[in-house]
Formats: structure tokens, C-alpha cells, sequence
């Protein structure tokens, strides 16, 4: 039993394990695949996916959702294409993007948090408004003909593996470290595990709420560069649909939707699955028109697995109570735990 | 409860006087607007989200949420053109089958959700990219994926979309006649009313007996259903069936049911305010597209309306629990006041 719960806390591990043995797998039947290029490839086009997944996540463990992280790095790189295009230099643009996607995050995270806008309304509602500015900014056409120095970010590479490969990953492990250091930061967890127990314990709910949508919006002004950059052209659709990769890949990777779990691997494990997947489908030779099917079946093989485990476990401790034996607190998550100790 | 009655009653004529007001409007602008013909035979251009936000409405009653709907539309569509081309299907056979299978989603989604403790966003997110990923598979092993589709449907069938009895369209009747039955469905039915009791309180509906699960299964079949409907009718509209049709349908759905005032969190919302938001939303389109907007800047009006409706109701709400429980502690002062002086 104590193997399940523990399984049941690391879900990225699991869905790692099981990336790792698909990997393998499909170089057994088509060596090419797990050819490094291949792999560093895979890796490289993920990166979107786990930014705006990363931003997702947190927000997610405060119990909320946020499906305009695609639209806002659609806006974000309007704007970092329209401001490069009109000589600003590199890291002025990305500033730019930057500024435009905490942009939108602050109008998310007055929605929710002051005005008690319920999240998925609040963030579909700037989803059509951010949507919306993109096509009024350039004037309905794409912007294209990005300056070479903006491409040119995604060319760079450090020890041969692409420098944003490395900057993802330090983010993420910046990300890490400030959720392990601050307690601050750490106050996502019980805000999204127990709003009510949060509120009387005396944590800034509103604040930490808002801050949740800022920081999403700030990784969806993040992955506008790496978008840019990667694509060096902006269509109108840049991003579209891509907040609902984003909260899958963060499910995949063991964000709860109920709040109050999570870590910041979940969100790279997640977006690595499901890039992954697009790739493997290509090197089993099955058209890359049954990528979606494929995708939401593994997403809800994942989440019903977890919901029979986590049901498992919960049956087990109600037995042990029953007989007396728990000491363990019922129903709050380990990182809200943590934090309550420290108060 | 009967202040909560009334204002769901006031709401619904605030958004009646606010269709008025937009029509003539924009009539004041072109005159071609106030043509009640016109009117009513550009119904068709939004029907589809009216086909599919009355029985959305259902889902969001019981507080849970369905986003696989655009997918299932598109689904039933490729569906519907594979069986009459490729199979040489009878078109009402066709039809029949295509709406068994957006039956079918929804059953897989209520199953889903009723069986599970999952929040419904996630497994509808889980089956829209399942059905949209059957959809495009579908239409891309044919060869018809992307913007052709299926084409070269007869008259008699594209006529669901541009026919018309006298000036009234047979979408329109069809879907005034979808609205009064779920309308009955949800105020004369123990179905209906159970609907609203999960919304409240899902632990009280599961403690009076009533069959929860069977509830919410029922409530996603029936937005399985006016999917497959919608999409059937957006084949029609565009003469081609296409596995895309519904991937822009989600978010005025959405915005038309709960600008019709029923809560996102479940428990509160008519199907009559669903009805006339609708409406309202797709006239606005036309209108601004009339006076030059484009439909992306329309968005951000669709938007900032779907933000502003819940930002003023959740206001107006707060205010009147204030002044019921000012009233409440007046009379409570009172009376123990009383009590002190006896």
C-alpha cells in the first residue's frame, strides 16, 4: 500500500518512467527514432508547451484555470514581432513580451481575485479580448519577416544542445528552487487545497491568487519568444488551442485540478509525453492526423488510473482508522502540510 | 429563494430589453437591419450555437462543464458524410447514425463524469481531443480533411439550413420548439428539478434519493445530442461536411449560457435566458460586422461581456445577500428587544 500512495504522490515519475520505456520501445522498432537529433529535436519543439504548461500549473494548484495562456502568447508575440520589426533591439522586444503577457495575466488575476470572477469565465472571457487585439494590432494581416536576430535565439547553442534547452531547464529548476526556498511562494498550495482552512490560518488569498495569473502570464510572455524565434513568422492562430495542451500536460504531469499538488517537473514531464507523442506516431508510420485521438485517450487513461488509485488509498486509510491505527492528517495535501508546520 | 425567482425573471427581461435596444440600434445605423425577414433568416448564421448552448445549458445547471462540444459537432459531421458518400447511405439514415453518435459521446462524457469524482473540465478536455482526433483521423484516412471536406450534398438536405416556411426559417421553428421542450424538461419534469438540486448541493441530491448519476448522464446525452444536431446543421449551412466545424463554438456557447444567467457554479439558470443571450450575441456579431467590425474585434466585445455580466451579477448579488441580512438582523434586534422589555 505504501508503494501505491507513494506512486500516487509522483505521478511525474510515472509518467516519466512510462515516457522513457516508450522511448525505448519505438527505437527497438525503428532505430531512427532514438537517434540524438531525433531526441534533441523532440525536446526543442516541447519547449512551448512546458512555459505555457509551467505558467498553467500554477494556477492550477490554486484551484483555478487558465485557458487564455495560448492566446496570451499569441498576443505576446504581436507584440514582440511588431516592436522588433520597428527596430526595437532583442532583449527590448522580449521585455515587451514579457510585459504583454503579465499584461493579460493582471487582468486575469483582478478578475478572479478582486472581483470574484469564477476563473474559466474570467480567463475565457480575456482569451476572446486578447484574441481579439492580436488581428487590431497588425491590422488582420501576419507579421512576418521577423529580423534575423530575433531567429537567430533559437540557434544558439551551448555545449551543442540549443541554449533555450538550457534556459527552459533552468527556469524550471529556478522554478523548483523558489517553490522549495520561499515560503511565500509556497502559499499556492494551501490556497488550492483548502481555501477557507488558507483564509483562517491568515494567508493573503487575493494576492496569492493574483500573483498565480501573473506568473502565468508572465511564462506565457516567455514562450512567445521561444515561439518567435522557433517560427520567425506570427500567424493570427499563434497559440491557438495550445492552453488546452497546456492544462493537459500539466494533468499529465501530476497537477491536481482539485488544487494543492504539483511541482514544477510535472508541467516538463507532461509537455515532453505529449510532444513526444506527435513524434513517435510519425516513426510508427501512423498519419499525423490521429495525434489528438491519440493524446486525449492517454490523458484520460492517466487521470482515470490516478482516480482508481487515489481511491484505493483513500479506502485503505479509512480502514486503518476504523481500526485505529492513522495519526496522519486526513485530506490535506503533503505541501500544504509543510506550510501549515511552519506557521 | 423568491427574491433569487425574481431576479432570474427580471434577468430575462433586462436581456429582452436589451435585444431590443441593440436591434434598433444598429436599425438606426442600416435601416436593412430592422427587415423582420432579414431578421429571422439570419438566424441560420448562429443557429448552431443555440443548438448547442440550450442543452449546455443542462450540464451547467448540475455545476459541471462540457468543452468536448465543438469536437462532437465535427465528429457527427465527418461522420454524416462518410455514411452518405463513401457508404451510400440513406441521408436520413446517415442522419440518424450521426446523431446516434453524438448520443453516444455525450454517454461516454455523463459515464465519465458521473462515475468519477474528476472535475468535469478535465475529462471533457480528455474526449474533445478524443473526438477531434477521431474526427480529423476520419476525414484524413478519406482524404477529406482540412477545408473541402465532403461535399456535393442534394438540395433536399442543405435546405435544413436555407429553407424556410414563409419567412420563418426551419432551423428557427425546429430550435424554439428544442428551447419550450427543454424548458418543460427543466420546470415540469423531476428530472429538471433534480438537475437544479445537484447543482446545489450534489451530497443532498445523493441523501433524497434521487438517481444522481443517472441525472448527469442524461444532462451530458442531451448536449451529445444538440451537438451532433448542430453539427448536422452546420454541414448543411456550409454544403460540405468538415471534422473542423465546431472549433470556434465553444466560447460563444459558453458566453450565451451564462450571459443567460445561469451559474457557472451550478444550481441557478433558466434555458429562456440561455435563449435570448443567443440571440443578443449573434445579432451583435451581425450588427458589428454590418457597421465594418470584423469578427475578431467582435470578439473582444463577446469578451468583455461575458467578463461584465459576471463581474455586475456577482455584485448585484452581494449586494442583495447584504440587504437580506441587514433585514434579517433589523428583525433579529427587534425581537430581542422584545424579549429584554418583557
Amino acid at each position: 500500500m505504501k508503494f501505491w500512495s507513494n506512486l500516487l504522490k509522483k505521478r511525474e515519475v510515472v509518467v516519466l518512467l512510462l515516457l522513457v520505456l516508450m522511448i525505448i520501445g519505438i527505437s527497438l522498432i525503428n532505430p531512427d527514432f532514438g537517434k540524438i537529433d531525433n531526441l534533441h529535436g523532440i525536446i526543442a519543439n516541447a519547449l512551448i508547451l512546458i512555459l505555457l504548461s509551467l505558467g498553467e500549473s500554477f494556477v492550477i494548484i490554486t484551484k483555478g484555470i487558465d485557458v487564455s495562456v495560448g492566446a496570451a502568447m499569441g498576443f505576446a508575440a504581436v507584440c514582440l514581432g511588431l516592436s522588433a520589426n520597428s527596430g526595437a533591439s532583442v532583449p527590448l522586444a522580449s521585455f515587451v513580451a514579457i510585459s504583454a503577457g503579465i499584461f493579460s495575466g493582471v487582468l486575469n488575476g483582478v478578475g478572479v481575485a478582486v472581483f470574484n470572477v469564477p476563473p474559466i469565465i474570467m480567463t475565457l472571457g480575456s482569451m476572446g479580448v486578447l484574441r481579439g487585439l492580436m488581428p487590431v494590432l497588425t491590422g488582420g494581416s501576419w507579421v512576418d519577416s521577423v529580423p534575423q536576430s530575433v531567429k537567430n535565439i533559437a540557434n544558439v547553442k551551448i555545449l551543442s544542445i540549443d541554449a533555450i534547452i538550457w534556459a527552459t531547464l533552468i527556469i524550471v529548476l529556478l522554478t523548483f528552487i523558489i517553490l522549495k526556498m520561499s515560503k511565500k511562494a509556497r502559499y499556492v498550495y494551501p490556497v488550492g487545497d483548502n481555501e477557507e482552512g488558507a483564509f483562517l490560518l491568515g494567508l493573503p488569498i487575493k494576492r496569492t491568487k493574483f500573483l498565480a495569473y501573473v506568473v502565468s502570464g508572465c511564462f506565457a510572455g516567455l514562450a512567445a519568444i521561444l515561439f518567435v524565434s522557433q517560427l520567425s513568422f506570427i500567424p493570427m492562430q499563434a497559440g491557438s488551442g495550445q492552453e488546452m495542451r497546456a492544462i493537459a500536460a500539466s494533468v499529465l504531469g501530476g497537477v491536481s485540478l482539485a488544487g494543492g499538488v504539483g511541482s514544477p517537473f510535472g508541467p516538463l514531464v507532461g509537455g515532453l509525453f505529449l510532444t513526444s507523442i506527435d513524434s513517435m506516431l510519425i516513426f510508427l508510420k501512423i498519419p499525423a492526423f490521429w495525434n489528438d485521438a491519440v493524446a486525449g485517450m492517454i490523458l484520460l487513461v492517466v487521470v482515470l488510473f490516478d482516480f482508481t488509485i487515489r481511491k484505493m488509498v483513500e479506502k485503505e486509510n479509512k480502514k486503518q482508522r476504523m481500526l485505529g491505527k492513522s495519526t496522519s492528517y486526513h485530506g490535506s495535501t503533503p505541501q500544504t502540510r509543510k506550510v501549515m508546520e511552519e506557521l | 429563494m423568491k427574491l433569487k425567482i425574481s431576479f432570474f425573471k427580471q434577468w430575462d427581461a433586462i436581456l429582452l430589453i436589451l435585444l431590443a435596444a441593440e436591434i434598433l440600434c444598429f436599425g438606426l445605423i442600416n435601416e436593412s437591419f430592422l427587415n423582420i425577414k432579414n431578421l429571422l433568416y439570419s438566424t441560420n448564421d448562429f443557429m448552431h450555437i443555440m443548438l448547442v448552448s440550450l442543452p449546455l445549458t443542462l450540464v451547467i445547471i448540475t455545476g459541471g462543464i462540457d468543452v468536448s462540444i465543438g469536437s462532437i459537432m465535427g465528429l457527427a459531421s465527418i461522420i454524416f458524410g462518410v455514411l452518405w458518400k463513401f457508404l451510400v447511405f440513406p441521408l436520413w439514415l446517415s442522419f440518424v447514425v450521426s446523431l446516434g453518435v453524438g448520443l453516444l459521446a455525450g454517454f461516454i462524457n455523463g459515464l465519465l463524469v458521473a462515475y468519477t469524482d474528476i472535475n468535469s473540465l478535465v475529462l471533457t478536455l480528455g474526449t474533445m481531443f478524443l473526438f477531434q482526433g477521431l474526427a480529423t483521423g476520419l476525414a484524413g484516412s478519406i482524404g477529406a480533411s482540412g477545408y473541402n471536406g465532403i461535399g456535393g450534398f442534394p438540395e433536399s438536405f442543405t435546405n435544413i439550413a436555407y429553407g424556410a416556411c414563409g419567412a420563418v426559417p426551419y432551423a428557427f421553428i425546429f430550435v424554439i420548439l428544442l428551447g419550450f421542450l427543454i424548458f418543460l424538461l427543466l420546470n415540469r419534469t423531476p428530472l429538471g428539478r433534480s438537475l437544479y438540486l445537484i447543482g446545489v448541493n450534489k451530497n443532498a441530491a445523493i441523501f433524497s434519493g434521487i438517481k444522481v448519476k443517472r441525472v448527469i448522464i442524461s444532462s451530458f446525452i442531451f448536449t451529445g445530442l444538440g451537438s451532433a444536431l448542430a453539427g448536422i446543421f452546420l454541414t448543411a449551412y456550409f454544403t460540405s461536411s468538415r471534422s473542423d466545424l465546431g472549433k470556434d463554438v465553444l466560447m460563444p456557447a459558453l458566453t450565451s449560457v451564462v450571459f443567460g444567467g445561469t451559474s457557472i457554479t451550478g444550481g441557478a439558470g433558466a434555458v429562456s435566458g440561455t435563449f435570448i443571450a443567443a440571440l443578443f450575441l449573434g445579432y451583435l456579431k451581425q450588427g458589428l460586422m454590418a457597421i465594418g467590425v470584423t469578427s475578431d474585434v467582435s470578439q473582444v466585445t463577446v469578451g468583455i461581456i461575458l467578463i461584465a455580466t459576471v463581474i455586475i451579477k456577482g455584485i448585484a448579488t452581494q449586494s442583495l445577500l447584504n440587504r437580506m441580512n441587514r433585514l434579517a438582523f433589523k428583525k433579529a434586534t427587534v425581537l430581542v428587544n422584545e424579549h429584554h422589555g418583557n
